[in-house]
């Protein structure tokens, strides 16, 4: 489990610091859905014995068991990435009202640059939207310190709090303290409906307390260390959170810093007085306009970044241009593009469907590189579960093309393509569904899910059949071929494709990466 | 400890062992007691791609990213990558690259290609010999750090001045 230490030191990436942090912390129930830039959270938390940890079937899932675990009174994390925090916005919104009763942190991985996502959101604004407090760590050492403290303002304020990474942070190594773990008192598991059953007369006293809440975060926010002044020159001043800190830092050693820890709620006084004190005042975030609108509303001079910036992810490079008020230079490097592996058993499957030019409903997983010459035989990425769900969808819309496939890996499948399945059999659509059955979560570096069999700590475990499941959803025919039998699997694809029925092939052969 | 801020930057493609190789540096410089950020990314990267990691050390190291023309070393792992990659060395960086076929001829076992590019380096940074060695039997498992030891032994002989 734990990393070698030499005077209670290790090197530690942002998501390891916040695993050890959150250890320390007491934690008690960990849950996630795998997902880049946030899959080792919970990969060293299950090293942890004493931390009841989990893959959790999607992040709805897993936002709702930890959130439960923390009103039944154990400290609680529920970690994703970016879009993942998109699967579990529900339960999310209403946790803000319900509150927690020991502390409950949502720690959220940004992807600025979309080094392995689909869009680059960003974040903070959940924080608004869902009036909930949000931390924001600049390196791994901050992380692990920052969500100690998440737990603790989770406790006194009575509401989740959102600790923001970014790929930068949580990718970062760096070395770090190591602590003792405390498990604090636990609280009382009681019966509280007028706080846990959020009906319209409930929530409306809620929503009432969480308007309380916000004021005294905000309070909170001008008096908290989170939110530090480093004084330099008074001739230039940077308004600054996450990694865009480290990088001014390193090219302006004598500036003026408002470094902001806590991203929500602002600390408009402290915005207002450190303006005061800088001759020209700069706001430098990454990813979208966050801070720069809200102290814009403040009436404060400053300059902002280009809006070419907002695309992407910073550098050490653009805080010159940044600066400068120049736009943002593209740079245009070949880089060697990824692919699927030498003998992966994604090229048979999608060798098979470009052979029959279908068109191809895609998903997220290590497939979606399927979409990339020499293959190209992929046409869609939206999200996940949406390889299931656009089939139906472009059938519908194109109902004489009879070439269209859906495809889905099998984790993905179980995170929310059973669902777009059962609904294509209840409302009578017909198509081909193929199942790419890896048999393992193999984008995010092989993690377990419910049809392997074994846990996150490799334990064996109910193993989830997709056959049966698919025949259970209602699909008229459900086979399973391996795609290596080249022949075989062309021969059922052409049956399939050419029935007037709802087929599901799972194409199940194992992921080369995959240790046996 | 002088202020000096130690960059090199690593890279490969993936299944190199890119990332390994920055981690044996790091956990080196963490026993010599400096200050470390290291960078790294996961993810499609490893389905081989280009695969990099920035390591930095010193007193104080802020950001995790060296800048262009910012590094003081260079060791890369595949001459395809060296182009694109040496836009980080400073002017008068130390680009490693030269010494790579070097050690790809001395080394028996391919996968060791790593822990010989870190021996390459190891002389020219103020590490001693037994913060390298604690690295080693930190990064790797118990059944290969003795080969790894030797490797790097190799790779040390190739670096030196």
């Amino acid at each position: 489990m734990a990393k070698k230490t030499v005077s209670q030191k290790a090197l530690l990436s942002g998501n390891e610091a916040l695993a050890y942090g959150a250890y320390e912390a007491g934690l008690g129930v960990a849950c996630a859905y795998p997902g880049t830039p946030s899959t080792e959270i919970l990969e060293t938390l299950a090293g942890f014995k004493d931390v009841d940890a989990q893959w959790s079937v999607n992040e709805k899932v897993a936002y709702e068991v930890a959130l439960g675990a923390a009103v039944a009174g154990v400290r609680s994390l529920f970690a994703c990435k970016h879009v993942g925090l998109n699967v579990a916005m529900d339960p999310l919104m209403t946790s803000s009202y319900t509150g927690v009763n020991a502390g409950f942190v949502i720690v959220v991985a940004d992807d600025p640059g979309m080094h392995s996502s689909q869009n680059e959101q960003d974040t903070r604004w959940v924080a608004i939207y869902s009036k909930m407090p949000m931390l924001e760590p600049s390196s791994p050492a901050e992380a692990k310190q920052f969500i100690q403290e998440a737990f603790n303002l989770s406790e006194r304020f009575d509401t989740p709090v959102m600790v923001r990474m970014t790929t930068r942070v949580s990718h970062t190594k760096e070395d770090v303290a190591l602590g003792e773990r405390r498990v604090p008192p636990k609280p009382a598991f009681e019966r509280n409906a007028p706080k846990y059953v959020m009906v319209p007369g409930h929530a409306y006293q809620r929503h009432v307390l969480v308007e309380k809440r916000l004021v005294k975060l905000k309070a909170l926010a001008e008096r908290s260390r989170f939110n530090r002044v480093e004084r330099g020159n008074g001739k230039l001043g940077f308004i600054t959170s996450g990694v865009a800190y480290q990088y001014l830092k390193d090219v302006y050693p004598d500036a003026s810093y408002l470094k902001l820890g806590m991203s929500y709620p602002f600390c408009d006084d402290k915005i207002k007085a450190f303006a005061k004190t800088v001759k020209k005042l700069f706001v430098v975030e990454e990813l979208d306009p966050f801070l720069e609108e809200h102290v814009r509303t403040l009436g404060v001079k400053f300059t902002a970044k280009d809006p070419s910036f907002r695309i992407g992810e910073l550098t050490p490079e653009s805080m010159p241009q940044i600066v400068a008020g120049r736009a943002k230079r593209e740079k245009k490097v070949a880089k060697r593009p990824p692919r699927l592996c030498a003998g992966c058993p994604h090229w048979a499957s999608f060798a098979a469907l470009k052979k029959m030019d279908a068109y191809v409903a895609g998903d997220i997983g290590c497939y979606t590189l399927a979409s990339l010459p020499p293959t190209s035989a992929l046409h869609s990425c939206l999200c996940m579960g949406a390889g299931v769900t656009w089939h139906e969808g472009w059938r519908r819309g194109a109902p004489d093309n009879k070439k269209i496939v859906g495809v889905v890996g099998d984790s993905t499948f179980v995170h929310s393509g059973v669902t777009g399945l059962i609904n294509a059999a209840y409302n009578k659509a017909k198509g081909v569904i193929l199942v790419l059955d890896n048999s393992t979560t193999a984008m995010t570096g092989g993690q377990q899910h419910p049809a392997t069999g074994l846990t996150i700590r490799n334990e064996p475990t109910r193993k989830l059949i997709l056959e049966d499941l698919c025949r259970a959803c209602g699909a008229d025919n459900v086979d399973v071929v391996d795609p290596m039998d080249v022949k075989a699997f062309a021969e059922i694809l052409e049956k399939r494709v050419n029935e007037d029925a709802l087929s599901v092939i799972v194409s199940r052969h194992p992921c080369r990466l995959l240790k046996r | 400890m002088k202020d000096t801020v130690y960059s090199i930057t690593f890279g490969g493609i993936g299944g190199q062992g890119v990332l390994k190789a920055s981690e044996i540096c790091g956990w080196a410089a963490l026993y010599a007691g400096y200050h470390i950020k290291k960078s790294e990314v996961h993810g499609m990267a490893q389905r081989g791609g280009s695969v990099e990691s920035h390591l930095r050390f010193g007193k104080k190291v802020y950001s995790p990213l060296i800048v262009t023309g910012g590094a003081d070393f260079l060791v890369c792992f595949h001459h395809d990558e060296q182009p694109r990659l040496k836009a980080f060395l400073k002017k008068d960086g130390v680009d490693l690259t030269d010494l790579l076929d070097k050690a790809q001829a001395a080394i028996d076992n391919p996968r060791c290609l790593n822990t010989a590019l870190v021996g390459v380096l190891a002389p020219k940074l103020p590490i001693r010999e037994e913060c390298w060695m604690k690295a080693i039997e930190t990064v790797f498992k118990p059944a290969v750090v003795a080969e790894n030891k030797k490797v790097f032994l190799t790779g040390r002989e190739i670096g030196r001045p």
